[in-house]
């Protein structure tokens, strides 16, 4: 391996970690307001951006970060109006930015193909300047992404109560909008416009599937974030050299894979909680006379083959100081000479 | 109670509202004294969730004003002193949430931006956690819950907040016997600081005991403000209404006190 090829692969390695970590911290905040597809709308808009950097021989990524803000701020502002529901005007930035992209790019001459490098990433010709750039950025989404986490959680979650708690949900929501537009440029580069928006949603998607709160979700999708970056970057660096592999392509798969493979194992544990959870509400008082004689002690009056055990082949679940089995829809406990339905 | 003690907690005057160009709210004038417990009755649709939406800022008035804590509510700023419990069926989102986490929300009326939780903070999340009895279930994401523990769990996130004007639209829907009893001890424990509560409900419940005032709206207007009276339905029941000779009559007919009721009748005032 050449030393040009190790420095290449650095700064692509770097470039995909942090839009790894950038796009699901904000994706976050999005799925919490299911608004998944404001990522999608803002890549959209943000074609019309880097045509208008093509044609005016700009950087295009500064007009892209331009574009792609306005576009933001404007969806936020059109929801926020309450006229037409967030889809509605997510549709109507969709259609506008590519259709003006397309446009522009051939006022500027350069066509479709000049654009080919923004939609689907160009993570090989990354420089280092454009590594500092992403890192600056990167750092300014992520910190306000955990910094503000309670408020944006708070304003997402229930925006009128947020609003009786003093906070300015406008400025909140616009902060959201201004951060999935500097992350979608950040991840132009590496996963292409067509496909940032999967960057944002997919691992929250993954994440979710497992977790119980709101700070587990946001930091286990930065992770798998990182992860399905940077390993969607080496399989594509693996593949032979006649084939060209888009690391954007590989990315969002292999994002997806960690989806695929989260999605039963949270089949299953949201079953073993929900089995785990007691049918009657802790907060009854226990019976003072015999603590069993409490809202608890149902007893069932079908009569069992065998006495549950360890090894009955029915599924065991702890409850406070006994065990419960499982089985044809009821929960089980030995309780002396009979069972009750807990 | 803070050392201002303000004359008035809540002060509607001449209060109207329009949703979508149709008046919702008329003439509504009230004042709510620290330490009174307020009941609004009414039907579906009478105003009673627009009324506190206009109370705590959310919907503009488009006549007349609302004072908070004797601060017009645009210029209100002291949040801390609000509590709130909005009309929900439910506390869940698009990504999962713990109790502990949807409670935690009720603390940032006291917290600046980028400032962790201090231990006064988690206390209180903790005390408001206990008080409607999700103790062991803080953990737990709220889409695991019934109804009526997402609805405690929304009355915990205002009640972390320890507010001194505490309004709830609606907090027993769903929420059973018992729950509704440990929910009237709570609200008796903050009326013991000084508390002022605004309750909307249909069904008093075990909270009858707590209310030391009823508002019954009807079709956008207050028509009756004065004591708790035993028929505190009456505006659910058509046969009850009382019209008043000039009260309101290019409107609905007024309602005035329930049978019995001694308090002061409200359909006679007009607009200047
Ligand atoms: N966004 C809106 N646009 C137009 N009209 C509205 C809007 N929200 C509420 N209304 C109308 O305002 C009236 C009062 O509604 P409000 O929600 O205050 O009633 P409520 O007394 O709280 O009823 P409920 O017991 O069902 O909660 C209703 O007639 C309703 O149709
Ligand atoms: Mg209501
Ligand atoms: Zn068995
Ligand atoms: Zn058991
Ligand atoms: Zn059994
Ligand atoms: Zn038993």
């Amino acid at each position: 391996m050449s030393i040009l090829f190790l420095d290449f692969m650095l700064r692509a390695l770097l470039a995909a970690f942090l839009t790894g970590l950038a796009a699901p911290a904000v994706g976050t905040y999005l799925v919490q307001r299911r608004l998944a597809l404001l990522g999608d709308g803002i890549g959209h808009v943000a074609v019309t951006g880097v045509a208008i950097g093509l044609l005016t021989g700009a950087s295009p990524t500064l007009t892209a970060i331009v574009v792609a803000i306005i576009g933001g701020v404007l969806i936020e502002l059109i929801r926020q109006q309450g006229r037409s529901s967030g889809d509605v005007a997510l549709a109507l930035l969709f259609y506008g930015g590519i259709a003006g992209g397309i446009l522009v790019t051939g006022l500027a001459g350069v066509g479709a193909a000049g654009l080919q490098a923004f939609l689907f990433g160009s993570i090989a010709t990354i420089s280092w300047a454009d590594v500092w750039v992403t890192v600056g950025l990167v750092a300014i989404v992520v910190v306000l992404a955990l910094g503000l986490a309670p408020q944006l959680f708070a304003v997402a979650q229930d925006e009128e109560f947020a609003r009786v708690a003093g906070l300015n949900t406008r400025l909140y929501n616009i902060v959201v909008s201004v951060l999935a537009a500097v992350t979608v440029t950040v991840a132009m580069r590496t996963v292409g416009l067509l496909l940032v928006s999967a960057l944002m949603i997919i691992p929250v998607a993954t994440a979710q599937q497992l977790t119980r709160s709101f700070r587990a979700t946001l930091v286990s999708a930065m992770g798998l974030g990182t992860v399905a970056a940077v390993g969607g970057l080496v399989v594509s660096a693996l593949a032979p050299a006649q084939v060209n592999v888009a690391p954007g392509a590989t990315i969002v798969l292999v994002s997806l894979a960690g989806f695929v493979l989260a999605w039963p194992v949270g089949v299953w544990t949201r079953r073993r909680r929900r089995l785990a959870t007691p049918f009657v509400d802790p907060v009854l008082p226990p019976n003072e006379g015999d603590p069993h004689l409490d809202g608890r002690h149902t007893v069932v009056p079908e009569s069992h083959e065998h006495h549950h055990g360890a090894d009955c082949g029915h599924q065991a679940v702890p409850h406070g100081d006994h065990v419960d089995y499982v089985h044809e829809g009821h929960r089980h406990a030995a309780h002396g000479s009979h069972y009750d339905e807990h | 109670m803070p050392v201002n003690d303000p004359t008035t907690v809540v002060q509607v005057r001449d209060g109207a509202v329009s949703l979508g160009g149709r008046p919702v709210l008329r003439r509504i004038d009230l004042s709510i004294a620290p330490g009174e417990v307020l009941a609004v009755l009414g039907a579906n649709g009478s105003g009673k969730s627009t009324l506190v939406r206009a109370i705590t800022g959310l919907a503009p008035l488009s006549h007349g004003e609302v004072l908070l804590f004797d601060t017009p509510v645009s210029r209100f700023r002291d949040w801390k002193r609000v509590g709130f419990v909005p009309q929900r069926a439910t506390a869940a989102s698009g990504v999962p949430a713990s109790v502990w986490e949807v409670v935690a929300a009720g603390r940032l009326s006291h917290r600046a931006p980028f400032r962790p939780m201090r231990a006064g903070d988690r206390a209180a999340v903790a005390a408001a956690i206990a008080a409607v009895g999700l103790t062991d279930r803080s953990r737990e994401g709220v889409s695991t819950l019934s109804g009526g523990q997402q609805q405690r769990v929304l009355i915990a996130r205002a009640i972390a907040g320890e507010p001194d004007l505490l309004i709830l639209d609606e907090p027993t829907a769903g929420i059973d016997r018992q729950s509704q009893e440990s929910l009237a001890e709570t609200l008796r424990l903050a009326t013991t600081r000084g508390v002022t509560i605004v309750l909307v409900t249909h069904e008093l419940g075990p909270l009858a005991g707590l209310i030391g005032r009823t508002v019954v709206m009807r079709d956008g207007q207050v028509t009756y403000d004065g004591p708790p009276t035993s028929t505190d339905h009456a505006d659910l029941d058509p046969g009850h209404h009382h019209h008043l000779p000039g009260a309101g009559a290019d409107y609905a007919p007024v309602v005035t006190a329930p049978i019995g009721g001694a308090g002061r009748p409200m359909g006679g005032r007009h607009l200047r």
